[in-house]
């Protein structure tokens, strides 16, 4: 495939092309004797610049999607696209390349590397992207302008999640995934969180996907989608979008 | 610096102790490897280059008396270039101060201009005046070993005349790197010295006017058949004049044994080094194993970032070169001294005039592949896991390892066995592969200890035989020419003479097909009570039958058994040519050797009833009196106690010994630490949440040190016996490459040894358990409980 060379293509207002397209997605997860199925035949498509919240129960596959758009999986069956180029189809090296170049991903966990700071965390994402905000500039869209030099384990979850999104947003993505950005996280810092993934889908545009257990976020979402057992259950368009400082928790 | 460079750095500095006690395994055997090769090469060209300048002959033989017309028929020998003949001989020295005997080879050098071939090197004083009969030069080492200084008096006992001679000047000859008197086996500096004289006062003195009996050749090419052809022709020139048979360079005494030496550096060079590069490439990939287990939520997270397999692999791979060049520079620097302290050494027993140090970068350069091959092979698996682990990991905790019950508590032995006791059974039991490579890793510490330490047991061994068994005489005495059989009564009838066996031999070849050794074959007689043939047992051979003995080293040259036929070329009197059956074979400790029972060897060379010296047990009361009398015997050429040779060897043993040991104790620990720490730390950093949690349900600190602590004492006291074995294995195959014509070191090791051996291991597990047992009392429960792994 060739998702890596892909740009964006011109799009008609009208009939936008979509940004990801899933066709008749499944995942199996084969544990010997037992088959998982965590996605049974998944159609989506998102569009640019969309902001999308997914919410389901726990086991619903939500964390299993967001992956396959990611390329950090690949499906067991069913087509997935990322403007037209197949990622189903896609190997090792050129799943690298289409992360490396095109996704920013929050983890539920932050998954920051202990060993370095703020500042180096995300100059980790920075060193190799092209044309990235300085970590700085990453650092200060979420706030934490002032905590560079600071170490994972001298920050409290909030700012480690913070720490993480300025991580995910520092190449300038194309598609920005977070998998329960705020899962860990109490109400203000919660806030906090959602704001700056908020501003970066504003700002520049990114087709951006959040995960969580809360409905209350879906109030900031263009659309949302409910998984349940493997399939979307539910899919609407959020009329009334409020900012994330607005959202009652 | 690049943000994955920086993880690298701060990662390695979180497991610094680890790191270092692996970069010192790393160290020990570069260290070794550079040290080895550096000798090897310093000593190869020194004596390269000494050779050269100072024409170092390329054949060399004696005769009795050959006239000085004779030189031109050698020099006319196809292949020869360059001719030096002079005249040598054996005499008793008197030296001030010193009672014991001690003796002298008196060496010609010509009247004008220098020696064409093995030269001498003028150290400090003059050229000899030939116009004075009375100077010397003199060995340098001897010179030392008396406290000799220009202008200094030494006697020569030249035909029972004290002969005075002044020191001149100090010297040293390629020809006598290494310098061993008649019948000794190693340097004895204080009983054995050369002394340079000129050639005219030195023919005078011996009735050697207008001849010479030594010679030796330059060849003009280096090939094998012209030596050959040179020492066929040399040798029938010389059978006219009782030539003793021509020897290459080759078997040059000097020679032979430095080439022994370097040959032994070489072998050396790469064995024990990879031992230590084995042990830390093993160490190095459980290690990283380790570290890539508790960073596999980084390395998915990495990956989700978009950084590849390849380099996220060459990630890991860099933290182990980071180790290996660590250890290599260490080693480096540690090899170079070492390698310093080494020559220091060698150039105390070889006496070179200069030394070219060679700091060979090539050597350098191959401890640095060599290390990084460790590297490799250490990181290779632990990388290729790099690369499998899916990337969606990131997002999920990891899986609870798989235990299950041990073999132990399978086979019923279960119900006794505490909990804590189980939980060691489990984790060994878990990782039974790493497990094993950990015991072998701490047994090769304990096998460097048994090496060390048995090669001190062999040679007392050694000594131990040779000169309480073997020879059994206090001091023998040397004549210069055969005399009759009834020297015996004379010397009998000294005061203080307790007993007296003579000895006799002649200079012979022996030959099986083209196979051919030049050797003395020693007449023993039957009843001999001082100096005995013994076997494997050390039971005193009979020789009663008529017939040859070889040591076996001898007889595997030549290529024969006890029953085959061997002709015998007798180089002395008639020079008869005889076929002779080899009935026996010996295996001799101290050099090669061919006997013969007297009367029948007497038979085979057909003369008269003559001795060549005699064995002497004495009284030591008596002692100082009788030496001066022996010194003043006019047919006395050399006279050797044997006291002094093994005080002498002692000595030796105690300088170079004691040298090896501190090393071999020093990489020992290093190489049982490194092991026994890394893989205390790694239980530790697998088990921390479990001791933890113990710690929580109200366990002491006490109970949970037990738990690791006893996986580390069950991990060295497995090792110790296999390290012991291992130890053994790795003597014998030292003591049998070891193996030459100058000594065979029996395979002897004390219990000692193996005491020595097990406490070093088990040092090296208090020094390690103590260090890890602090980690262990500083585990911060809240901590390790909060982490998510
Ligand atoms: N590596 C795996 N092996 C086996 N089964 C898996 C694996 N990963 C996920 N599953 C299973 O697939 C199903 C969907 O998992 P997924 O993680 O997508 O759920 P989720 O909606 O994200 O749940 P949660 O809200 O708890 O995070 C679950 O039943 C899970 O047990
Ligand atoms: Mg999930």
């Amino acid at each position: 495939m060739n998702v890596a060379v892909t740009t964006r293509a011109p799009t008609s207002p009208a009939h936008p092309a979509p940004v990801f397209a899933m066709r008749g997605v499944t995942k199996v997860y084969s544990m010997g004797e037992v088959e998982v199925h965590a996605l049974r035949g998944v159609d989506l498509d998102l569009h640019e610049g969309e902001f999308t919240v997914l919410l389901g129960p726990s086991g619903s596959g939500k964390s299993t999607l967001l992956n396959i758009l990611g390329g950090l999986d690949a499906a067991t069956a069913g087509r997935v696209t990322y403007r037209g180029g197949d990622l189903s189809e896609a190997g090792e090296r050129a799943l690298t390349r289409y992360r490396r170049r095109h996704v920013g991903f929050v983890f539920q966990f932050y998954n920051l590397i202990p060993s370095l700071t703020a500042h180096e965390n995300v100059a980790l994402v920075t060193e190799i992207a092209h044309d990235p905000l300085t970590p700085e500039e990453a650092l200060a869209l979420v706030g934490l302008k002032h905590r560079l030099d600071h170490f994972p384990s001298q920050m409290s979850g909030g700012e480690q999640q913070r720490v993480a999104i300025a991580r995910a947003i520092a190449k300038r993505p194309d598609v920005l995934l977070c998998d329960e950005p705020t899962g860990a996280l109490d109400i203000s810092t919660g806030i906090a969180v959602l704001e700056a993934i908020g501003k970066v889908n504003v700002d520049l545009g990114t087709t951006t996907a959040v995960i969580t257990h809360n409905a209350a976020i879906s109030a900031m979402a263009d659309r949302v989608i409910s998984l349940a057992d493997g399939q979307i259950a539910n899919d609407v368009r959020n009329g009334a979008k409020l900012p994330a400082s607005a959202i009652e928790w | 610096m690049r943000a994955l460079d920086r993880k690298l750095l701060r990662d390695l500095w979180n497991v610094r102790s680890q790191v270092l006690a692996i970069a010192l395994v790393v160290a020990s055997g570069i260290a070794l490897l550079v040290m080895s090769l550096g000798v090897f090469g310093s000593l190869s060209t020194t004596r390269e280059a000494y050779y050269a300048r100072y024409a170092f002959a390329d054949v060399f033989a004696g005769a009795r008396r050959v006239p000085n017309r004779v030189q031109e028929q050698i020099e006319a020998i196809p292949g020869v270039e360059k001719v030096q003949t002079r005249v040598v001989v054996g005499v008793t020295l008197d030296v001030e101060g010193v009672a014991e005997p001690v003796n002298g080879r008196l060496i010609s050098i010509p009247e004008r201009g220098r020696p064409v071939l093995n030269d001498v090197v003028l150290r400090r004083g003059r050229w000899l005046d030939p116009d004075r009969a009375e100077e010397a030069l003199v060995s340098e080492r001897f010179a030392e070993a008396h406290g000799l200084q220009l202008g200094d008096r030494v006697a020569a006992v030249i035909n029972g005349r004290r002969q005075p001679l002044e020191v001149v000047g100090i010297a040293l000859s390629p020809e006598f790197i290494y310098n061993i008197g008649p019948g000794e086996f190693f340097p004895d500096p204080l009983h054995f010295g050369l002394l340079w004289m000129s050639r005219r006062h030195l023919a005078t003195a011996f009735e050697m006017e207008g001849g010479f009996n030594d010679i030796a050749l330059a060849l003009t090419s280096a090939s094998a058949s012209t030596e050959r052809a040179v020492i066929t022709e040399l040798d029938r020139i010389l059978d006219a004049y009782g030539g003793l048979g021509a020897i290459p360079r080759s078997e040059q005494l000097s020679h032979w044994y430095l080439q022994n030496e370097l040959t032994q550096l070489e072998n050396m060079a790469f064995i024990v080094p990879m031992i230590f590069l084995g042990v830390a490439a093993f160490l190095l990939n459980v290690v990283l194993r380790r570290t890539i287990a508790v960073q596999r939520e980084q390395i998915a997270a990495l990956k989700a970032l978009g950084y590849s397999n390849a380099r996220l692999g060459l990630h890991y791979v860099q933290w182990a070169v980071a180790v290996v060049t660590l250890g290599s520079l260490i080693g480096i620097v540690a090899g170079l001294l070492l390698a310093n302290g080494m020559l220091g050494f060698y150039m105390e027993y070889f006496r070179f005039p200069f030394l070219t140090y060679e700091v060979s970068v090539p050597s350098i350069l191959i401890a640095i592949v060599v290390s990084l091959a460790a590297a490799a092979l250490g990181a290779m698996g632990a990388v290729r896991s790099v690369a499998s682990l899916p990337p969606a990991e990131a997002m999920r905790p990891a899986a609870p390892e798989s235990f299950r019950v041990s073999l132990f508590e399978r086979l019923g032995a279960g119900k006794w066995l505490t909990q804590p006791a189980r939980m060691v059974l489990r984790n060994l039991s878990r990782r039974p592969l790493r497990a094993a490579l950990s015991i072998v890793g701490i047994s090769f510490a304990g096998a460097i200890m048994v090496v060390g330490s048995a090669m001190m047991d062999s040679m007392d061994e050694l000594l131990e035989v040779q000169f309480n068994i073997i020879q059994r005489q206090d001091l023998s005495v040397s004549f210069f020419e055969p005399v009759k059989r009834s020297a015996v009564h004379e010397l009998a009838a000294l005061s203080g003479v307790m007993q007296v066996e003579p000895t006799s031999g002649v200079a012979a070849r022996l030959r099986n097909g083209h196979l051919q050794k030049q050797t003395a074959i020693q007449a023993l007689a039957p009843d001999a009570r001082l100096r005995r043939v013994v076997d494997v047992d050390y039971r005193a051979i009979q020789l009663d039958r008529p017939g040859l003995v070889l040591s076996t080293l001898l007889a595997e040259q030549l290529q024969v058994e006890a029953g085959d036929t061997l002709v015998v070329e007798v180089m002395e009197a008639a020079r008869p040519v005889r076929e002779v059956v080899l009935t026996d074979t010996v295996d001799d400790l101290l050099g090669v050797a061919a006997y013969m029972e007297e009367e029948s060897l007497r038979r085979l060379v057909r003369r008269d009833d003559t001795i060549s010296g005699a064995m002497l047990k004495i009284d030591s009361q008596a002692e100082e009196r009788l030496f001066g009398l022996l010194k003043a015997m006019p047919a006395v050429a050399g006279v050797t106690l044997r006291s002094a040779a093994l005080k002498n060897i002692q000595t030796y043993m105690l300088d170079n010994m004691s040298m090896v040991m501190g090393v071999n104790l020093l990489f020992a620990v290093i190489i049982a630490f490194g092991v026994i720490y890394n893989t205390a730390r790694i239980s530790l950093s697998e088990t921390s949440r479990e001791l933890a949690s113990l710690r929580v349900i109200g366990f002491t600190r006490a109970e949970i040190s037990s738990i690791l602590l006893g996986e580390l004492a069950l991990l060295t006291l497995a090792s110790i016996p296999l390290g012991l074995l291992l130890g053994y294995g790795m003597i014998a195959g030292a003591m049998s490459a070891f193996e030459s014509e100058l000594f065979r070191l029996p395979v002897v090791v004390e219990t000692n040894t193996f005491l020595v051996s097990a406490a070093t291991v088990l040092g090296s597990m208090a020094i390690s358990a103590w260090t890890v047992r602090r980690k262990l009392h500083d585990l911060d429960l809240v901590a390790v409980l909060k982490t998510r792994e």
